[in-house]
């Protein structure tokens, strides 16, 4: 029987054909489904990856003018190295923070940072009092502007590995159900398809030898009947002529 | 995948690169310190690398970071450790530093576009 | 009469002096180095300033090793001076250094309240403050301790004046670094007025515009870079030096100021700065006011050079030499960093 070793174990009923053959058609959908969900995933997935791409290359800009904006800080501080080391020693509070808000692409919750900055001018309002100050908030800005692509560019990344995830998880239920669960549940159906129509037919043989062995039966009643009915004449006219008018009027009757 | 709870609380952005960079980065205000634990890692040539993975898997297992910038030179040194990091937070996000400029061909994450790719 | 004895002592240091300023780089050498495609080039173009102390710099030469080399071939060169200067001079010098110990203190300061690792700190001082007490700094552990350090073991101490040991703790660094200067450049000016050998001569004169020039400076930058901030004016009426051309009635109007058009016209009552301030609108992005200043000090410098028998020959030659090494280092960082287009910004007086 084909696909025997890749079926359920059921019993070949009708029931549970009813049940498989609902089980084949709930498989189908869920798979055109999934298969939608995937292209969705799929298609966002490939936009994402193009513009990390993207973000990737403008990031390198980015940063390039922003490490630029330090040169011409240390050009205006004269050059002290120092300045580097007292703002890494100023540093209390974040003032520029994130939030995660979240965007739903078929049915996958995507994080998305978003950046924000806090009131006032932040541990470095000083930096520079005395000479370079105004260099000072100008790279301040500058690198504020770039860390904005960054975080925007973390977006991305973040979605790109959790899409990463949920596509491959998507993929794998699709190809399951395309190359496991159908053919089994179509094997399961024709097997017990195929089981019911021996079934069938051994009724139907079981059927057909009862008849035949009834019609037989009859036939050899008749045989014999027919037989007696010829033999009887004779026999009467030897044996017993008295019942001869019996026997005929009996004969009439039939 | 992520429960909104693993990514709610982090607000803050993690560096660790040379001194300019961190230096820029602070200016734009990311910097944080608390109880004593700051969020940034200053690296020079000086610098071991098993200080740098410390604060890599620090950064990366504090509940409040959500992306860490780290120097592309910086993350060469480490690559295998960020190459195993697969999970979606922190972003690590590898970015160009003055004296080295952004090679796409070395991102993590731009090697696993491309594979992904196949190109 | 007062130009008759000055060759017996510091004749020798300032023939030494104009010799260095002859060497410094001119508006030719700078267009060259402007052409340089690769900081290779430019440490061939330097060579015949700088190639004593780069040569034996192994590629990829970095900016900042450009940067630090050439600010300790300056300090070779003013510890040389240094050494043979005597009498007057030789404390002029020092006054000269005092200002880039202020530098170093504060970043010391910052250092020990933060418990950093502080043999590093000192390897990131300017060479020109280093002082021997300097190390003696990292030892304190507390506020107090450090105080009584600076007061005892520091040139500074006089410039503590008015501090106390619990600013130090409070106080941001900023305005403990600005009024240490503020009251450097009163005591430098006070000494100049005094000197032997300074007072009255035509040495007292430049300095003294030199000084006004610098404490105007400050006054006009502390006004503008203050704005937002969360430095009252009160607190930055304190930091404006008690001297220049602002002061008095400039000052006054600085310290009351709220916004930059306030600033602006404090700072205006001299007609020179006037000046200034019409030609950064003007210039808008190109030009921004910190390098016009930088501009007319050296002009300022330049002009020192024009007088004979002056200390001040020394002060305005170490400015020329660090307005040129910030230079290289600009046309270093652009050429380094590909951008091209802004590698004019240098100031070339020569």
């Amino acid at each position: 029987m084909s696909g025997a070793g890749n079926r359920e174990a059921v019993f070949a009923t009708r029931q549970s054909l009813g049940i498989m053959k609902a089980k084949l058609k709930g498989a189908e959908v869920g798979h055109s489904l999934l298969k939608r969900k995937s292209e969705a995933l799929t298609k966002r997935f490939r936009e994402i990856t193009r513009r990390i791409d993207e973000a990737k290359r403008k990031m390198g800009r980015v940063m390039q003018i922003a490490a630029f904006s330090l040169a011409e800080v240390a050009y205006a501080t004269g050059g002290a190295g120092n300045m580097n080391y007292e703002i890494t020693q100023a540093v209390r509070s974040a003032r520029f923070r994130l939030r995660t808000r979240q965007e739903n692409v078929s049915g996958v919750l995507l994080p998305a940072f978003e950046s924000y900055t806090t009131e006032g001018l932040g541990d470095f309002a000083m930096t520079g009092l005395g000479r370079g100050g105004q260099q000072v908030q100008k790279a301040r800005e500058v690198y504020e502007k770039a860390v904005e692509t960054l975080v925007e560019l973390a977006s991305l990344q973040t979605a790109f590995v959790i899409l990463d995830d949920v596509i491959k998880v998507v993929n794998r239920r699709v190809n399951a159900i395309e190359h496991v669960i159908i053919p089994r549940t179509a094997n399961t159906i024709s097997y017990i398809n195929s089981e019911l129509d021996e079934l069938d037919r051994e009724e139907f043989y079981r059927l057909k030898k009862v008849q035949g062995k009834k019609q037989e039966e009859s036939a050899a009643l008749e045989l014999e009947e027919k037989n007696r009915k010829t033999a009887m004449p004779e026999v009467r006219d030897v044996t017993v002529p008295h019942n001869a008018e019996e026997d005929d009027e009996k004969d009439l009757i039939f | 995948m992520a429960a909104p709870a693993a990514y709610k609380d982090r607000q803050f952005l993690a560096v660790i690169g040379d001194e300019d960079s961190v230096t820029g980065l602070l200016l734009a205000g990311v910097g944080h310190v608390e109880n004593g634990e700051q969020n940034f890692l200053v690296v020079d040539a000086q610098t071991e690398t098993s200080k740098i993975e410390k604060a890599f898997d620090e950064f990366t297992e504090r509940k409040d970071i959500g992306i860490l910038l780290i120097n592309q030179h910086v993350a060469e040194k480490i690559r295998y450790r960020i190459d195993a990091f697969t999970a979606a937070f922190p972003a690590v996000l590898e970015i160009p530093s003055k004296d080295h400029p952004y090679d796409p061909e070395k991102d993590t994450v731009l090697r696993r576009v491309k594979r992904l790719f196949g190109e | 009469m007062e130009g008759l004895f000055f060759n017996v002592d510091s004749g020798y240091i300032e023939g030494i002096v104009r010799g260095y300023r002859n060497s410094l780089l001119t508006s030719q050498n700078y267009n060259n180095l402007t052409q340089c495609e690769t900081l290779d080039d430019l440490k061939l173009q330097l060579a015949p300033s700088y190639g004593d102390v780069l040569n034996n710099v192994p590629s990829p030469l970095k900016t900042s090793t450009i940067a630090t080399l050439a600010t300790s071939k300056l300090h070779s060169e003013f510890l040389y001076l240094r050494s043979v200067a005597t009498g007057t001079l030789r404390t002029f010098m020092d006054y000269l250094q005092h200002g880039y110990m202020i530098d170093n203190v504060a970043l010391l300061i910052t250092g020990t309240l933060h418990e950093l690792d502080t043999s590093k700190l000192i390897s990131r001082c300017h060479p020109l403050g280093l002082f021997e007490g300097l190390s003696v700094l990292c030892v304190a552990t507390n506020v107090d301790e450090l105080y009584n350090t600076i007061l005892v073991e520091t040139p500074l101490k006089t410039y503590f004046k008015g501090l106390t040991n619990k600013d130090l703790d409070e106080l941001n660094i900023e305005i403990i670094r600005n009024t240490l200067y503020k009251n450097y450049l009163e005591h430098f000016a006070e000494f100049c007025r005094t000197a032997e050998g300074i007072a009255g001569s035509p040495c007292q004169e430049i300095m003294e515009q030199i000084l006004n020039f610098e404490a105007d400076r400050r006054a006009i930058n502390i006004t503008l870079n203050s704005f937002g901030t969360e430095l009252s004016k009160d607190e930055r009426k304190k930091l404006y030096p008690a001297m220049g051309k602002l002061y008095p009635v400039g000052t006054y109007q600085l310290g009351n100021a709220e916004s930059n058009e306030a600033a602006i016209a404090g700072a205006s009552t001299v007609s020179e700065y006037a000046d200034f301030f019409k030609q950064a609108t003007m210039m808008g992005q190109q030009k921004s006011l910190e390098d016009l200043f930088y501009k007319k000090e050296m002009e300022i410098m330049k002009e020192v050079f024009t007088q004979q028998f002056t200390y001040a020959v020394v002060y305005a030659w170490l400015k020329l030499k660090e307005q040129e090494i910030r230079n290289i280092t600009w046309i270093a960082e652009c050429i380094a960093q590909n951008q091209k287009d802004r590698i004019g910004n240098y100031i070339s007086i020569f």
